[in-house]
């Protein structure tokens, strides 16, 4: 029973140990908003003027009014792309499944460099809108997220009575019907969770973005990237910060939606991975 | 009624042929053709040939790949080292409750800008920074005493490197081994202590082959996507951290010869693919040894039923 109990405190501690190692660098970051000094490598003293300054720098405004419009657009073609599959794939499997399932676990595990660069030769030949506005970096970002949205909403409809489709059926519901009156309903925690997941990783994207943004558009991300080598001044902290609060929200979002569904946390978390 | 749900996937295959299979066949194609010279990088595809392999091959290549597989490598295999214990003790040690907040805490890290988590270690490896102060100033280590005066370079390391890499990808590992884990069915826990084993034979013979699947799952989706990053090695590592990645972007950007790049992103797929191949071979070798040596082998559906 002794030797239990030390087990269980060596993993309690193992555990704590590594949730601190998490958010270190996080904290050091969003305090390093409030330094007094013109770069955020070296402490001086506490001061929130960087935060006033935020939105005078015009660059950065634009990378994050950019980034917003990035993740919005293409968060709503992942869904409405990864609901369409999903749906199919849990309702009518088949040889295309697997062929398909392929397909996706390919587009998760590719590394992004390749995509990023294939994609950019891509665009060049193709030319005319595909190199101007955020239309590229859109489309590049839906591929990843799509195939997210797929996965997710795949195990709840798979997880739902197939049934209740059927009973709409009987009662003379169109299909489309019955879609948008039955099965849409009932995946929508899976949608919502899939649609938050889509923008946290439409924030996230870097290397392919760096590829295919066209000259004046990059997200803020990129925009930070470019930063590198030079002064990174406090403001750039704080608008972090920002971005790191939204992302906060939109993940305890995505688990109280799924909560809200009946999924367990491992459902959850074996959706995330692709299980 | 059978039909239209089956054409719902079609947007999505259309979607990736357009923009995830064309791209990669196109990396592969331009990778046999010929940069024009002086052009922004214009391909010549009139003859092609593996001009572009053998330069790649002859230039810095087998260097960095060395340095990508053993950074990738070394991460991989620390982020089990952390995580595993971390996936098992959320699968088995805690509450419902308590396993929720856990696993939120360990999502929001996972889901805040790579970029900006890369760039918060920047803050916190300075030379002058807070890891370099405590280990000088605080008198917290005994050895502080000496280092005082010596700011400590971390930055620019592959200690940093690997640091970060662990940082950035340390969710991937803990998310499939845990879901395995907590698949496992508590009964044949029991059943292997009823039967005499103790607490370490039952987690080797017994909870850990369960959780095999898992395991696999999460040193493959470490360490695909972390042999193409550049970005957390080029930001941390200075030239110490150079990855082949970071090659694919020079040539595209800076050298502006597509058919170079893409010749070494093959390049960086194929090696990928051996890893993964040689690690697929190896676990094969180890279940067949594993089997051999056990003295009674009953078929796995049996052993399964209660």
């Amino acid at each position: 029973m002794r030797r239990s109990l030390s087990v269980k405190a060596g993993l309690t501690l193992w555990t704590a140990a590594v949730i601190v190692f998490l958010f270190t660098p996080i904290v050091f970051l969003v305090v390093s908003s409030f330094n007094d000094f013109t770069s955020i490598f070296r402490f001086t003293r506490f001061s929130g003027k960087w935060w006033g300054r935020m939105l005078d720098n015009e660059p950065m405004k634009d990378a994050v009014v950019t980034s917003l419009e990035v993740a919005v657009i293409s968060t709503a073609i992942s869904l409405v792309l990864g609901t369409l599959a999903g749906v199919a794939l849990a309702r009518r499997p088949g040889r295309w499944t697997t062929a398909f399932v392929g397909l996706i676990l390919l587009i998760l595990v590719t590394p992004e460099i390749v995509d990023g660069a294939g994609q950019l030769s891509w665009f060049v030949w193709l030319g005319g809108p595909f190199r101007e506005g955020i239309l590229p970096i859109v489309l590049v970002h839906t591929v990843f997220s799509s195939a997210v949205v797929t996965l997710i909403v795949r195990a709840r409809v798979a997880g739902l009575d197939a049934n209740l489709e059927e009973a709409a059926a009987d009662l003379f519901a169109t299909p489309t019907r019955a879609f948008f009156q039955i099965t849409l309903p009932l995946v929508m925690p899976a949608v919502l969770a899939g649609g938050l997941l889509s923008f946290t990783l439409s924030l996230d994207n870097v290397v392919a973005t760096s590829f295919v943004s066209p000259a004046g558009h990059t997200t803020f991300p990129n925009y930070v990237f470019g930063l590198q080598g030079g002064t990174i001044r406090p403001e750039v902290a704080a608008m972090a910060t920002v971005v790191i609060g939204m992302t906060l929200l939109a993940v305890v979002g995505v688990i109280l939606a799924l909560r809200r569904g009946g999924q367990s946390g491992s459902e959850i978390a074996a959706g995330l991975t692709a299980h | 009624m059978r039909a239209p749900l089956f054409l719902l996937a079609i947007p999505s295959t259309l979607w990736y042929l357009f923009l995830f299979v064309v791209p990669v066949v196109l990396v592969v194609v331009y990778s046999f053709g010929t940069k024009v010279p002086g052009s922004p990088g214009d391909i010549d595809l009139d003859s092609p040939g593996l001009d572009r392999y053998r330069e790649v091959f002859e230039g810095s290549f087998n260097t960095v790949l060395r340095q990508t597989m053993r950074t990738s490598i070394v991460g991989t295999v620390l982020c089990l080292v952390v995580g595993l214990p971390v996936a098992y003790f959320l699968a088995f040690k805690l509450s419902p409750r308590a396993k929720a907040l856990v696993l939120t805490l360990l999502m929001i890290p996972f889901f805040t800008n790579y970029l900006l988590r890369t760039l918060a270690w920047e803050i916190v490896l300075q030379p002058r920074g807070f890891v370099s102060n405590l280990l000088q100033d605080e008198h917290w280590f005994t050895f502080g005493r000496q280092l005082r005066d010596t700011p400590i370079q971390i930055l620019g390391t592959r200690a940093a490197v690997q640091i970060a890499i662990v940082y950035n990808y340390l969710p991937l590992m803990i998310f499939p081994i845990w879901v395995a884990l907590d698949r496992v069915e508590p009964h044949l826990v029991e059943a292997s202590k009823d039967l005499g084993a103790g607490r370490l034979r039952t987690l080797l013979q017994v909870t850990l082959p369960l959780a095999a699947p898992g395991i696999v799952a999460g040193l493959v989706l470490v360490f695909v996507p972390l042999s193409g990053d550049y970005v957390t090695a080029a930001l941390l590592g200075g030239t110490k951290g150079n990855m082949l990645g970071a090659e694919v972007a020079n040539q595209y950007f800076s050298a502006q010869n597509p058919p170079a790049g893409s010749a070494i992103a093959v390049s960086l797929i194929l090696s990928i693919l051996a890893v993964v191949a040689a690690f697929a071979l190896c676990v094969w070798l180890l279940r067949r040894l594993l089997w051999l040596n056990r003295r009674v082998r009953p078929a796995l559906r049996q052993a399964a039923q209660p």
